[in-house]
């Protein structure tokens, strides 16, 4: 008993110091007007090409821009789309999956087939597909990480309320002539929230990754404005003249979804051992 | 004594919400060269976890907390884990109670023998595969040669618990324990393969330890009685002598209990009301008083020891009164 | 099956669909020439069918700007794919089991949990960055591997091989985290399965139990899982072919995705999907042939 009270004693704080960590990350994001020391777009602060230092702490790149300012922006670029993908995710998924799970018969059936051969295809290529059809750009990029996670998050949506109807106090509630939706949104939400939550952070972080690929291999945003996938590649295409310019991006990219990762992880487990203990 | 298996104050706990809790309290047995002794119980009484606890196949956190055992006059409790895996299947075989999940799934039936031999003696792979090929025709297998090379899923339930008696008795062991061996099979293979049982232990020469909770596959097979409850043996003793006339309160109800063809069905059934003591509520006193129609008071506050009565090892501190003894037997 | 089948019929929507926004860069009337002669003008199903029957002859179609056939320049770059597949594979395959068997022997002690945390790392790191470390390393500071290029194995087996480490070795990086997983909780699992303590009933050592007991039993459902982790390293070939410089389909992909070739794309996608189907087939397969009970049912 001991030991798992220490456990999550030891998730919590885990969880915090991520939080926190991703919530200063953020931070520094959306204010990286106030936060980065240099415009981004300020030509020739320093040599291009610098090695790291105290007046630019990620060096700079080919044009003389610094490179931390670069990647402030750039992450707050990279972590907006991830964030709204995994809204769409959440909206669209719970959606999908509530509608597969509370209707039933063939539509339960169209539905998840639909969502398992989604899932089949290889998700690169299929982004690749569609922004190669709709254009890349913000808004496309969105959208289209946003529709490829859904089906995973309708499958443990539906799963999630299948559960919950199966419960002795939905069936109780229906018994006492309450009606379904108002059953579902009241009791069947808060205790699905939970899970879908943690699900965000998980989407959140599959869609980093894949903003990042479809930015590294050009399919992403476009420059002027840059997400850290761009910044990716625009240093990877430089990276016989310094590999500070490739190396940082890459690790703040790591390092959001590690974060996103890690909270979604120990977010699950005080979940769990919430569930076993009450 | 030099031969035979000496079990001696044995002791396992288990992990309870309370913390570890002792599951098989201090028991001791002989088990006589050649002799079969049946140990019965409810569930929950702890025969089980005696028998793996004397082939040490045990896993954390169930332990054992303290005992000896002694074969042929050696000590065997405390050899390295290294020096006993030689005693398990080379001295003692083990039967287990359901046959198709004891049995490797992908390997054929033959090789999962052969792997036996090879392991408790030096014979080379074709003597072994002979070997092997002989065990099944003993055990009753048809076909053997042919059957060496099935799959476990290929046999029927009985038969293949033949292919399992068969693997134990490869390495040659002195001692057959077998937990359960015929609960999962139907009334007439079960008794089928304890008449097998029974004909290979005679020609082997074989100590047999059967764990059951049927009386009727004990009275069937067994030269004696143990009878456990709550991880405490209760009764213990040669087995006519206690079905003809059970001492302790559980031994009776039991027996009372017992349903055949000639039972009055206008009569209620009779049971034992009540649950056996999870190892977390086992508190001092007898085990078995809340659920005894001879409880006093003496029952709840002390403890109760074997006692020698009749021939044979009773733990009930009321054994004299309630069976009309005059004390001195 | 079907599933897959279903998603392929969406993919050619789409594209087809974006076709009518995409511009090729030329006067109006250019435009709905070009249109005109690739059919696009006809409505959507009829395009849709006729593009299926011309794959089932094997005719891709003409790319839109090279006019070459596409079937011709996926035949060039597909054993490029395929080599770099296979290693990849096979190198996960290699790394996984001996990790995995390092971690079983001894469960919870400290080599178990470094590698399990090695683990959750390799599955946060996203393909790409893996391999721009690894060039960052081996490329620029050490010096001691090529960072891009391709050789064909017919022309020089050495330098072909000496170009494909980098690339293996990320797409195996990415992988073996999966494989390694899976494996792991299957054999953990088997520890207590009852056949287990039966072997160690026999008196059989426990390194035996472990490799000729758990082992197998477990590499039947992670074949499964093989199968799925090949298909979706057919999707990360893409982006390692592109930033290796390796002329692969992938690569192709990523080309013509840029430049709205849509018919080399559609091309491209459909044998990525097929190529996905048929290792996935092939793997079901393979575990027949480990299992007898499946092989019996058949």
């Amino acid at each position: 008993m001991t030991t798992s009270t220490k456990k999550k004693g030891n998730v919590r704080v885990l969880t915090r110091i991520s939080s926190i960590a991703l919530f200063f990350i953020l931070f520094a994001f959306i204010f990286a007007k106030f936060v980065s020391p240099y415009d981004p777009t300020e030509l020739a602060v320093a040599p291009p090409f610098s090695s790291p230092s105290w007046a630019h702490f990620f060096g700079t790149d080919e044009l003389g821009r610094d490179s931390f300012s670069r990647s402030l922006y750039g992450g707050r670029i990279t972590v907006l789309i991830s964030i709204l993908a995994a809204t769409v995710a959440l909206f669209l998924g719970t959606i999908w999956g509530f509608a597969a799970g509370i209707f039933k018969g063939w539509l339960d059936e169209v539905l998840m087939r639909t969502a398992d051969a989604m899932m089949a295809i290889p998700a690169l290529l299929f982004a690749l597909v569609c922004i190669s059809g709709l254009g890349a750009s913000f808004v496309s990029l969105t959208l289209v990480a946003g529709i490829l996670l859904s089906p995973s998050t309708a499958r443990m949506a539906r799963s999630a309320l299948l559960v919950e109807i199966s419960t002795d106090y939905f069936t109780a509630g229906i018994a006492s002539g309450l009606s379904r939706w108002k059953l579902i949104w009241n009791e069947v939400m808060p205790n699905v929230a939970s899970q879908l939550l943690v699900q965000f952070s998980i989407n959140a972080a599959s869609a980093v990754m894949l903003e990042a690929a479809l930015s590294f291999i050009g399919l992403g945003v476009q420059p002027p404005s840059a997400s850290l996938g761009t910044l990716i590649l625009q240093g990877y295409a430089k990276i016989y003249n310094s590999y500070w310019y490739v190396l940082f991006p890459s690790l703040l990219v790591v390092l959001i979804i590690l974060l996103f990762n890690a909270i979604a992880e120990n977010m699950r487990i005080s979940m769990e051992s919430d569930k076993s203990s009450s | 004594m030099n031969t035979g298996l000496q079990v001696r104050n044995l002791s396992v706990s288990v992990p309870t919400t309370s913390g570890q809790r002792l599951a098989v309290d201090n028991i001791s047995f002989d088990l006589p060269k050649g002799k079969s002794i049946a140990l019965v119980g409810e569930s929950g009484s702890g025969k089980s976890l005696t028998a793996y606890a004397l082939m040490r196949l045990l896993r954390a956190p169930v332990q054992i907390e303290g005992g000896e055992v002694v074969l042929n006059g050696e000590l065997i409790s405390n050899l390295t884990p290294q020096e006993f895996r030689k005693i398990r299947g080379g001295k003692i075989g083990m039967v287990y109670q359901d046959p198709m999940s004891a049995l490797n799934p992908l390997m054929k039936i033959g090789k999962q023998i052969v792997e036996s031999i090879l392991a408790h003696s030096d014979i080379e792979k074709n003597a072994a595969k002979k070997r092997a090929i002989q065990l099944l025709q003993e055990v009753g297998i048809p076909a053997a040669e042919d059957s060496f090379n099935a799959y476990p899923f290929e046999f029927s339930g009985g038969m293949l618990q033949r292919v399992v008696i068969a693997m134990a008795l490869s390495g040659n062991p002195e001692i057959l324990i077998a937990d359960e061996a015929t609960t999962a099979l139907d009334v007439t293979t079960q008794s089928r393969v304890l008449n097998l049982i029974s004909q290979l232990a005679y020609d082997r020469g074989l100590s047999v330890l059967l764990i059951t909770h049927d009386l009727g596959v004990a009275a069937q097979f067994a030269d004696e009685l143990v009878v456990m409850y709550a991880g405490k043996i209760v009764e213990y003793g040669e087995i006519r002598g206690i079905f003809s006339k059970p001492l302790h309160p559980y031994t009776q109800a039991l027996l009372e209990s017992r349903c055949d063809y000639t039972i009055d069905f206008t009569k209620p059934i009779n049971t034992i009301l009540g649950q056996p003591p999870k190892p977390e509520n086992r508190t001092s006193g007898c085990a078995f008083a809340p659920r005894c129609k001879f409880k006093e008071d003496i029952c709840e506050s002390n403890d109760p020891r074997l006692e020698s009565v009749l021939h044979r090892s009773v733990a009930c501190l009321r054994v004299n009164e309630i069976n009309a003894l005059s004390g001195r037997e | 099956m079907i599933l897959v089948f279903l998603a392929l019929r969406v993919l050619p929507g789409d594209p087809v669909l974006a076709k009518y926004g995409a511009s090729a860069g030329a006067t109006p009337e250019n435009l709905d020439a070009l249109r005109e002669e690739a059919g696009l003008n006809r409505p959507l199903i009829v395009q849709l069918f006729s593009w299926l029957g011309g794959i089932a002859v094997g005719n891709f179609g003409n790319s839109y700007f090279s006019q070459l056939p596409v079937s011709q320049l996926i035949w060039e770059r597909l054993p490029v794919t395929i080599e770099l597949t296979f290693l990849i594979v096979l190198l996960s395959c290699f790394i996984a089991l001996f990790s995995t068997f390092l971690s079983v022997r001894k469960p919870g002690k400290k080599i178990d949990r470094f590698l399990e945390n090695l683990t959750s790392l390799g599955l946060a790191i996203p393909n790409f960055i893996v391999g721009i470390i690894l060039v960052i390393t081996f490329s620029l500071i050490w010096g001691i591997l090529p960072s891009r290029g391709y050789v064909p194995i017919s022309e020089n087996l050495f330098e072909n091989l000496k170009l494909m480490i980098l690339p293996t070795f990320t797409g195996a990086i990415v992988a073996t985290p999966y494989l390694n997983k899976y494996l792991r909780t299957s054999m953990l699992e088997l520890q207590a399965a009852p056949f287990v303590r039966t072997a160690e009933g026999k008196g059989l050592s426990h390194s035996n139990i472990l490799y000729r007991h758990i082992f197998p039993n477990a590499l039947v459902p992670t074949l499964t899982m093989l199968g799925l982790i090949v298909g979706y390293t057919l999707g990360g070939v893409l982006v390692i072919e592109y930033m290796f410089g390796l002329p692969g389909i992938g690569s192709l992909a990523i080309e013509s995705a840029a430049t709205r070739d849509y018919a080399i794309l559609q091309g491209v996608s459909i044998l990525i999907m097929t190529l996905f189907l048929l290792t996935t087939l092939l793997f079901d397969l393979a575990c027949g042939l480990v299992d007898p009970r499946i092989k019996s049912n058949k």
